[in-house]
């Protein structure tokens, strides 16, 4: 048979066989040292600084850091986690990805738990109590915060200073809407707005969820129970309906994100935002031709008294329990997330402000900006930090904000077909699509048998 | 003799073995590996039991599932409504030899297949932005009485997929017709037409049957396509991962998706997945029996 083969046939056979003893045989030094795995660029700039510091006080395990997508990280995170294929020592997890980590028994989780190691010496109480919250399952810690991520009300001062409105004023949400009312006109004589008085719509789930858990509702309760239906949820959602749709509309998508949107910012189509730190940052670097046209205030509570924040978004740093390196990783996650260095480039970079109490007094956070009017923005929003509110992490976090958003919009048509100003009266119409929704959710939840609840 | 025949042998399984090898790791033993999966139930990385038929039977009674048929099925319908003629139709047009700059617009046409698919995404969700999207603006500049917060993208969820999957495709699919356009006997027409058949009747009689096999792989593209939608509605819909307002735009690989990747349910997401490849074999037999009646 050999005989038979031409030399083309030999050649092809050893090309083939000789790159597989290649591949097989070619020595792979591994990398000594720790992988770091972030998604931001930012993020990455700030560690590779300590990273180049820890690499000349510790050149026997150096730290690596790598850029990646975040859809990279989280595929290949998760991979690692299901198959045990290599992953980074440490990464970098962003907020929308932390309920799928934490799906399974707490001791199948793929970060290393910390909350030990952040009780020992205190250091849980240096770092702003509900930043620890997302990253927290029954009661464990499995990340360090990157940040708070506490969000104000960011206003067109032009517009609402040359109408004479006082926003000293404005205390809630009626307040506002009330005092904003003339600043939403025909401006073009079509017999339609040219201005509304807050970017958000029916869609902008974003949006709900952060006015809901600032009026202390949310999706799940502290120990991942759907709570769609609360009352309180409910009262929410009426509420909201009359600010999307029927008669007293005061509200359009103009929220920033999309390049349509900074258009509709520029040309004053809103007067106010929801505004997280991280969110003012790229509008300062997006628009620059709104410099001295922005100012900050809390936002308007929900009833006289209320909590004046909110929350949207958030990253931690955990540190994989696959690596062989827990000690060095842990005093280089602290070195990254506690130093004054990170924290100060975090805020002139991106204007996020630092979960780091230590770190408040800076005086960074007092220096005024003049994009947004000379206010001292770090400092407004750190006063916030400690009221954001907590939040609770779920595999079932998608689902949930779905089921929502439908009530939310059904709710919206209900109002328009109905013609209806008054939340009140939304109220029963609300409770019924929400419990339509949290139905929904736990038969999406029990289908799994491993969280049916326990046979009596 | 002996070795002739060992030669004959083994000669092509040498040769196949680098491909099987392929295909065994990379397709069927994940195809394997899924089929199992479909039968059990994940909570997290480690936890794993056997349910036997539970997750099929969960798939025929789960709401969303169905909505992701029901989107997917009308996007299926619509888009071989509308892109098989308008591909057709503009091979016809191009084919023509008095149009003058054919190979412009041959080239103007296939341009948005090679623009590729997430810039047509976001070229869409631009064009139909509310105020400053270019169909609001220009019809409330032409119609001042036009809504310019018109919203296409809430609202009219499956249209626009729809215009955004036409605009894609029609181009691509043209290319196909043309060339089965060009292999059409220009003495066939000839004949026809002196036997005195107009041009709805030439075309009936005489192009359709000769570019039937293409219309027939065209047809199974789009369809088979169309049942695997993904892409477009996740990336119209980011922000609600893909389902859109109201689960408008929620299609069955984007639900495929979100219960395997989002929630970490492997096994349901491998049941999704399965009942969606016997719709597929299901669909491309039934087109497969149909051709063969016609050609028969």
């Amino acid at each position: 048979m050999l005989r038979s083969f031409s030399p083309g046939v030999w050649l092809v056979l050893l090309l083939a066989l000789g790159s597989t003893l290649l591949i097989a045989f070619l020595p792979i030094a591994p990398r000594p040292g720790m992988d770091l795995w972030v998604f931001d660029r930012n993020h990455a700039e700030t560690a590779n600084l300590i990273a180049a510091d820890w690499n000349r006080a510790h050149p026997e395990i150096p730290v690596q850091v790598s850029l990646l997508a975040g859809g990279a990280i989280q595929a290949r995170m998760l991979s690692a986690f299901y198959s045990d294929t290599p992953v980074g020592d440490m990464i970098e997890v962003e907020r929308s990805m932390i309920g799928q980590i934490f799906a399974g028994p707490i001791e199948d989780v793929g970060f290393t738990d910390l909350t030990g190691r952040l009780n020992c010496g205190g250091l849980r109480d240096k770092i702003n109590a509900p930043s620890f919250s997302p990253w927290t399952r029954q009661g464990h810690v499995f990340g360090l915060p990157h940040d708070v991520h506490p969000v104000m009300l960011l206003y067109r001062s032009d517009l609402v200073e040359a109408a004479g409105i006082d926003v000293s004023q404005i205390e809630t949400w009626d307040d506002y809407f009330r005092l904003m009312r003339p600043l939403q006109v025909d401006l073009d004589g079509d017999g339609r707005p040219d201005r509304y008085l807050l970017a958000s719509s029916p869609t902008n789930l974003f949006n709900h969820e952060l006015l809901l858990m600032q009026a202390g509702g949310g999706f799940f309760d502290a120990n991942a129970r759907p709570t769609l239906n609360a009352p309180l949820n409910a009262r929410v959602i009426a509420r909201l309906a009359t600010w999307y749709a029927g008669p007293g509309r005061v509200t359009n998508e103009a929220t920033a994100g999309t390049a349509s949107a900074l258009r509709l910012i520029l040309d004053g189509y809103v007067v106010g935002i929801l505004c997280p730190d991280w969110m003012a940052g790229t509008l300062r670097t997006s628009l620059p031709e709104l410099a001295g046209k922005f100012k900050f205030m809390p936002l308007p509570a929900w009833e006289k008294g209320g909590r004046r924040t909110s929350v949207l978004g958030g990253t931690m740093l955990g540190i994989t329990k696959a690596s062989p390196h827990q000690e060095a990783a842990w005093a280089f996650a602290q070195q990254l997330y506690l130093s004054p260095t990170t924290a100060a480039r975090l805020f002139e970079h991106a204007l996020i402000v630092t979960p780091i109490k230590a770190n408040w007094s800076a005086a960074i956070y007092d220096r005024p900006d003049p994009y947004f009017s000379k206010q001292p923005v770090g400092r407004m929003f750190l006063n916030l930090a400690p009221d954001v509110p907590v939040r609770t992490s779920s595999p079932f976090y998608t689902q949930a904000q779905g089921a929502f958003n439908l009530a939310v919009i059904q709710l919206c048509h209900y109002t328009d077909a109905h013609h209806i100003s008054d939340p009140a009266l939304l109220v029963p119409e609300a409770q019924r699509l929400l419990d339509g929704a949290q139905a929904e959710l736990l038969r999406l939840i029990h289908r799994n048998i491993f969280l049916r609840p326990a046979s009596p | 003799m002996k070795a002739s025949r060992s030669f004959s042998e083994w000669t092509p399984w040498l040769f196949l073995a680098p491909y099987l090898l392929i295909f065994g790791t990379f397709v069927a033993w994940p195809l394997t590996r899924s089929l199992v999966l479909a039968f059990e139930q994940t909570y997290g990385p480690k936890t794993t039991a056997f349910v036997g038929l539970l997750n099929f039977q969960f798939v025929l009674h789960d709401p969303l599932f169905w909505t992701a048929v029901r989107n997917t099925v009308l996007f299926t319908l619509a888009a071989a409504v509308t892109q098989i003629p308008a591909a057709l139709g503009l091979a016809l047009l191009l084919n023509r030899p008095d149009i003058r700059g054919r190979r412009l617009f041959r080239l103007i046409f296939f341009t948005p297949s090679i623009v590729g698919l997430a810039f047509v995404a976001i070229i869409f969700t631009l064009l139909l932005e509310k105020r400053t999207g270019f169909v609001n603006s220009s019809l409330h500049s032409l119609f001042p009485v036009w809504d310019p917060d018109f919203p296409w993208l809430e609202s009219y969820v499956m249209p626009s997929l729809i215009a955004a999957a036409l605009w894609l495709s029609a181009g691509f699919y043209m290319v196909y017709f043309l060339a089965a356009l060009q292999n059409v006997p220009a003495e066939l027409i000839d004949a026809a037409h002196i036997d005195g058949a107009g041009p709805w009747q030439r075309f009936r009689h005489v192009t359709l049957p000769e570019i039937r096999p293409v219309l027939n792989i065209i047809t199974l593209l789009v369809v088979t396509g169309s049942l695997q939608l993904f892409e477009l509605p996740y990336l119209f819909y980011n922000d609600t991962a893909g389902n859109g307002p109201e689960n408008h735009a929620l299609t069955i690989v984007t639900y495929l998706y979100q219960t395997g990747f989002r929630t970490g349910d492997l096994g349901y997401a491998s049941a999704i997945g399965w009942v969606l490849t016997l719709v597929l074999v299901g669909f491309a037999l039934l087109q497969r029996r149909m051709t063969q009646r016609g050609e028969s």
